[in-house]
């Protein structure tokens, strides 16, 4: 019985990892069916037919002229949609603010970001309320040079037929709704938008359109902290002054009233509707009128007066709320910097049933923490829905669950069956989506069927994914609303400073000899199990533990984490380990003084709460996996208390087994933090670690022996942990070319040999000189 | 049986050779006695002494006979045994004291005579006085700004890197050419050489090494390479070594007059303005102006413009000469970020072409560059025989203002202004092609019977000369020392 019972947990709480992938790709098709054509431009290509100077650097000096005053305006924008922004500018935290609204961040490091239009971002702008003409003019001004055309038609074409209608449900009706009248003509004119309008009364037969005037009003959060900071005039007397008055005029933009003509669709068809309008390339903005929606009643909860939002919180959720009404859409912070409390402050605004999804238990419980943290939700307010906790759903306002306990297939229990059936029903008012990023578009697509929501707010960390899927987000979810800058948030001391080091660790002689000769898939542990890895592990455990840090020690692999912690006499989380088990060893590392460092494998890179942890050793990770290495980076980034005194307050170690595959993924790795302005630091040796006698594997024979239990380890153990709900991806170095050894060396009529490849470009002056 | 020589494969790439004045004189061993006939030659040499030594040459300038080394040394602490040393050790290569032996049977140290004459002569005044310091006119009609000469010389200077990195694409465009002997002296140092095919010329190796320098250092180098040269010119190497140092004592901003000067001397002064050394507004005027490239010829440590003395004091290792915030000299233009990107401020020919050296550039806007910096572009570099050390020398002497205002304002200790990851990984890809060591052999092979091979291994192996050795294959290899007395034991061997 209770064998059964386990096993069914495990169906349902855990997604089989291999119907996704499946499903992810059968559905392909009809993914990209979904999604406009605007959004395949690519403004990339626009600058093919420039002219490469001597160097091989694309050069742009012909085709841009320098303004007289370009000292003062802060950006340059290329042809091909790349744009460059100094920080240094006084006028930065403008250009900043509206580079986030309109593109998207490619680098940005201290002194000059680079951000890319891409048409997604573009659909994001246009959806937040910029206009195509303030966009270009907008720019125009910030920019030191003329703009490119191009650049100025691909805003145009990016931006002209998006976010001009919106969908909007107001006294529980469905209205189309647009600023410009001219654009609901044409959608009348097609014949299935026509069938769709819903006409109340004989009367109303015309083509009249319902006019209205919306008020545009803000929303405040909580308690507001405004923070003005002190403008020395003298800086503005640098700004070009066509560029102050726009700069004005931007902020006292917030109060405008809007007249907007709409008219009412039939709620039945709205799927239809909004298959419709993609199509015909002009796709419908969702947007949630929350305070006139008398249907759905409000429910009692409200921030507390001790929860404060920082500035950064709030501007995200001003993105949202904009206009008084909810949108839909993604928030992007770093992990550490309060996206819960986001999560909460926009159940809390919105006020109306809110659902919460996120990928583990762990994480369920996590966010209960939180609204009752920061909300005056109470337990019975809250229910949890998992395979461990399931409780009562009837009359509660705030439902937490996984994504996994939707979207699962197989047969539920009772209870689950009822919970699931009253879910079915419930119109929600907003539905929270935590780590956004880790879920497959398969997945996301049956939550969004499942459950009937008004607005959707998408909350992650990295909006990155190896497979490049994220742009399918946009329209599933909605456009970015906001993206932080990280290094700006550790400047303010929201997240912790953290110093990245990557640990180069040679191979032994005799390892690295089984390293050369080894099978792809032994080659892994081989690496991971190095050694020189692991007394250079426990070198920095001990001198961290010294200093009283509490240190987390992530391995993807299995084998390597039960001998690494057993080894040193740590306790250890993976995948099978016990919900109450984790649980404790949470509470232990938190709470005990003894307990200082712990092993975990890939389970607890996203969304394992450890405030306490300030130090992070990586042993093996996931191939070149950016989104990981970011994630993982995650789990030390919360502010540290009072330690402002020391240069950094976090430590990142990735420890690699030099001249092994592990350097070139490290390098893949921290390509999306370096990005961030983050700076990893090469350490190749650690003084006092020859001398310290503690460390295991000093001698040959031990490392002798450590090197048997490594070829004698099954190929199971040679694999990273599977772990359900991620995307799979190929595993690292596993492309396998066809043909045996014979092969390669020649025998089946293969010729093995050489390319030099000379490189294309080459300095000038190097061909003179010989 | 069968030996080979095996070469090591390294090829090595000539590395520029700076040398400083002591190192200077220290080579001009024939001339030297000649050189400290000049006042002015005396003193730039005491300038440049240890300052131990200093204190030596004040205290023995008056003494009219030998001091005894046991003197000598008795001035200085025991503790600083080495630095006295150091300085007794400066003072013989420089030939400014010699051995003496005094009654007793004490050695002694004797001032050179000529030396001791002559800088008492620039201190105290007598002699002949310096040929250029004759009847200065009145200065005040068309006298010239500090920041007119220094942007006259810079220009001239840059002038003359142009014509390196350009030297054949745009000949007599806008800027002006440089003359026919400069070029020699360009050839001379073998900052380039001639194509023989067509004619052309291209930058050696340590020419590139030349153009990533700080100006003074380049300054210095090409006059070296001048003054080697100046005999086949008909100029007198004393002559011109004592003018160039009358000039690095004179006053920036002051005129001097050309009047005293000698036909050679004319000569190499219209040389010297060639170079941007000194500025004269016409051939024919008798007044000229040093600029501080020539001010600054000997100085170890450059004057700077006043206005950047209080700010600029982060590193003393930079040349200031050129980051003056004034619009006398080039500011700096690079900024360098965390990820690798570079971005120069600049539509300079010169600079450009000398960041593409070691950056992958991607786009080029009318005042800006951007570029990247890779493994691949630094190890072309570092092919090109330029070293680690000279590109992140060049990115810190270029360093852009918001650089430099970043590393002092934050309360961190920087030793520079470049991210210190872009640094190490600089210094790391050099690192990665020095991973071989070579070590030169000889191979042992084609041995008739194992336990010949056997027995020689083991004479190897026994005075641990044996690099490597394959019993199958009956192949070892000795260490190049080794392999003579492996050979002798081979012949006695196989004697009997």
């Amino acid at each position: 019985m209770s064998k059964s019972k386990g096993r069914k947990r495990k169906n349902e709480d855990e997604y089989d990892l291999q119907t996704i992938l499946e499903d992810d790709i059968s559905n392909d098709g009809t993914t990209e069916a979904a999604v406009p054509q605007a959004s395949g431009r690519n403004a990339e290509k626009n600058d093919d037919g420039i002219q490469e100077d001597e160097y091989g650097a694309k050069d742009y000096r012909m085709h841009l002229e320098l303004k007289t005053d370009h000292s003062s305006r802060p950006l340059y924008v290329a042809p091909n949609g790349h744009i460059f922004l100094e920080t240094f500018s006084p006028v930065y935290k403008n250009a900043h603010d509206f580079l986030i609204a309109i593109s998207e961040p490619v680098c940005r490091p201290e002194h000059i970001h680079e951000y890319k239009l891409t048409a997604y971002s573009l659909y994001a702008a246009v959806s937040v309320g910029l206009q195509t003409h303030d966009i270009i003019e907008y720019l125009r001004r910030l920019c030191k040079t003329s703009i490119p055309k191009g650049i100025e038609e691909f805003i145009k074409l990016c931006t002209l037929s998006y976010g001009k209608v919106k969908l909007v449900l107001k006294h529980n009706r469905y209205f189309i709704e647009s600023p410009h009248p001219e654009i609901l003509q044409k959608l009348l004119k097609d014949p299935v938008i026509q069938q769709c309008r819903l006409k109340r009364t004989e009367e109303n037969m015309g083509e009249e359109f319902i006019k209205s005037q919306q008020n545009m009003k803000g929303v405040t959060f909580g308690q507001k902290t405004t923070v003005e900071e002190p403008e020395g005039n003298n800086e503005k007397n640098q700004v070009p002054e066509d560029l102050q008055k726009l700069i004005d005029n931007e902020e006292e933009e917030e109060e405008v009233n809007l007249e907007t003509v709409s008219f009412e669709v039939d709620q039945e068809k709205i799927e239809i509707i909004q298959k419709r309008c993609i199509e015909i390339d002009h796709p419908l903005l969702a947007e949630y009128d929350f305070r006139n929606d008398t249907i759905n009643k409000d429910i009692n909860i409200d921030l507390k007066p001790a929860a404060v939002l920082r500035p950064y919180q709030e501007k995200s959720l001003r993105k949202m709320f904009g206009n008084g009404r909810a949108r839909s859409g993604v928030i992007v912070l770093p992990c550490g910097a309060g996206k819960s409390l986001v999560g909460v402050t926009a159940c809390c605004t919105v006020r109306k049933r809110a659902l919460v999804l996120c990928n583990s238990g762990v994480s369920v419980e996590q966010w209960k923490q939180q609204f009752k943290m920061w909300s005056t939700a109470d337990d019975s307010m809250i229910c949890r829905f998992t395979s461990e906790a399931k409780d009562k759903p009837m009359g509660c306002g705030i439902l937490i669950t996984t994504y996994s306990m939707i979207t699962h297939t197989q047969k539920r229990s009772w209870e689950a069956e009822q919970t699931m059936k009253w879910l079915q029903e419930q119109e929600w008012g907003i539905m929270v989506l935590d780590e956004v990023h880790t879920i497959p578009a398969k997945m996301f697509r049956r939550v969004l069927t499942i459950v009937q929501s008004h607005c959707k707010l998408g909350l992650t960390a990295t909006l990155l994914r190896e497979d490049d899927k994220i742009a399918d987000l946009n329209f599933l979810i909605g456009p970015k609303l906001y993206e932080a800058n990280w290094l700006e948030l550790q400047k303010n001391g929201y997240i912790a400073r953290v110093a990245c080091a990557e640990v180069w660790c040679p191979m032994t002689a005799e390892f690295y000899r089984e390293y050369l000769i080894a099978k792809v898939s032994k080659r892994m542990l081989l690496y991971v199990m190095n050694p020189n890895k692991f007394r250079m592990c426990q070198y920095l455990i001990q001198y961290h533990e010294r200093r009283g840090d509490k240190i987390i020690v992530f391995s993807d692999n299995v084998f390597a984490l039960k001998h690494y912690a057993k080894k040193m006499n740590k306790p250890y989380i993976y995948g099978p380990t016990l919900q109450n088990e984790r649980i404790q060893i949470l509470q232990n590392f938190k709470f005990n003084p003894k307990v200082n460092t712990i092993f975990v494998s890939k389970v607890a890179d996203t969304s394992f709460d450890l405030p306490e942890a300030n130090v992070l050793i990586q042993i093996s990770s996931h191939g070149g996996s950016r989104r990981q290495e970011a994630q993982r980076l995650g789990r030390i980034l919360r502010a540290k208390k009072g330690s402002f005194a020391e240069e950094y307050n976090a430590f990142f170690y990735t420890l690699v087994s030099q001249d092994t595959m592990e350097m070139s993924y490290s390098r893949k790795r921290q390509r999306f933090l370096v990005n961030q302005g983050y700076s990893y630091k090469v350490i190749t040796h650690l003084s006092g670690m020859d001398e310290d006698q503690s460390l295991f594997y000093k001698t040959r024979e031990e490392q002798g022996q450590l090197l048997q239990q490594v070829l004698a380890a099954s190929d199971i153990d040679c694999e990273d942990e599977k772990v359900p709900g991620e995307i799979g991806g190929s595993r690292p170095g596993t492309s396998r070319k066809t043909g045996g050894f014979s092969s390669l060396s020649g025998a089946d009529n293969e010729v093995y040999f050489e390319q030099k490849k000379k490189s294309s470009v080459q300095h000038p002056l190097f061909k003179r000189f010989r | 049986m069968s030996s080979k020589k095996g070469s090591s494969a390294a090829s090595q790439v000539v590395h520029l050779e700076c040398k400083n004045l002591h190192s200077y004189l220290k080579s001009q061993t024939q001339i030297i006695s000649k050189l400290y006939e000049e006042p002015s030659i005396c003193l730039a040499a005491y300038r440049d002494l240890p300052e131990i030594a200093k204190q030596f040459v004040i205290r023995m300038l008056c003494v009219e006979q030998p001091v005894p080394q046991a003197v000598v040394q008795s001035w200085g602490s025991q503790v600083y045994a080495k630095e006295n040393l150091a300085a007794c050790e400066a003072l013989t290569e420089l030939r400014i004291w010699t051995e003496a032996s005094i009654s007793g049977g004490l050695t002694a140290w004797d001032l050179t005579p000529s030396f001791k004459r002559n800088l008492k002569i620039a201190w105290l005044g007598g002699g002949r006085s310096w040929s250029m310091f004759n009847s200065v006119e009145q200065n005040d009609a068309k006298s010239r700004d500090i920041s007119f000469l220094d942007n006259y010389a810079m220009s001239r200077w840059n002038c003359l890197l142009h014509y390196m990195v350009d030297s054949n694409a745009s000949k007599g465009s806008e800027m002006e050419g440089i003359s026919v002997d400069a070029v020699r002296i360009i050839l001379h140092a073998n900052l380039m050489n001639r194509n023989e095919q067509d004619g052309s010329y291209m930058l050696t190796s340590q020419g590139f090494q030349f153009l990533l320098m700080d100006t003074q250092s380049q300054v210095w180098h090409f006059m070296l390479q001048y003054l080697n040269t100046c005999e086949q010119r008909g100029l007198s190497l004393v002559d011109c070594l004592s003018m160039l140092f009358q000039l690095s004592f004179s006053t920036l901003g002051r005129d001097y007059s050309s009047e005293g000067l000698s036909e050679n001397m004319q000569t190499f002064l219209q040389h010297l303005r060639e170079f941007g050394l000194v500025y004269q507004r016409t051939r024919k005027e008798r007044r000229f102006f040093p600029t501080r490239l020539a001010l600054n010829f000997t100085t170890k440590n450059a004057i700077v413009p006043e206005n950047i003395i209080e700010n600029g004091n982060i590193n003393n290792n930079i040349n200031k000469l050129q980051q003056s915030d004034d619009t006398n000299y080039e500011k700096g233009y690079i900024i360098v970020e965390t990820n690798y990107r570079v971005y120069a401020y600049t539509d300079s020919k010169l600079q450009i072409s000398l960041l593409a050296l070691f950056t992958e550039l991607l786009y080029r806007f009318p005042n800006v560059t951007v570029g990247v910096i890779t493994r691949d572009s630094i190890r072309q570099a570092l092919r090109g025989g330029i070293t680690s050390r000279q590109i992140i020398s060049y990115l810190e002497q270029h360093a852009h203002p918001k650089m430099i205002a970043n590393a002092s304002t934050s309360s961190f200790k920087t030793t520079s202004f470049l991210p210190p990851t872009v640094i190490d990984q600089i210094k790391l890809w050099e690192n990665e092609r020095n991973r071989f060591s070579f070590i030169d052999g000889v191979v042992y092979n084609q041995f008739l019977s194992e336990a010949d091979f056997m027995t020689l291994r083991d004479y190897a192996q026994s005075i641990d000369v044996l690099l490597w050795q394959n019993e199958r294959t009956r192949t070892m290899v000795v260490k190049k020392t080794g392999h003579e007395d492996v050979k002798k034991f081979w012949k006695r061997y196989s004697k009997g």
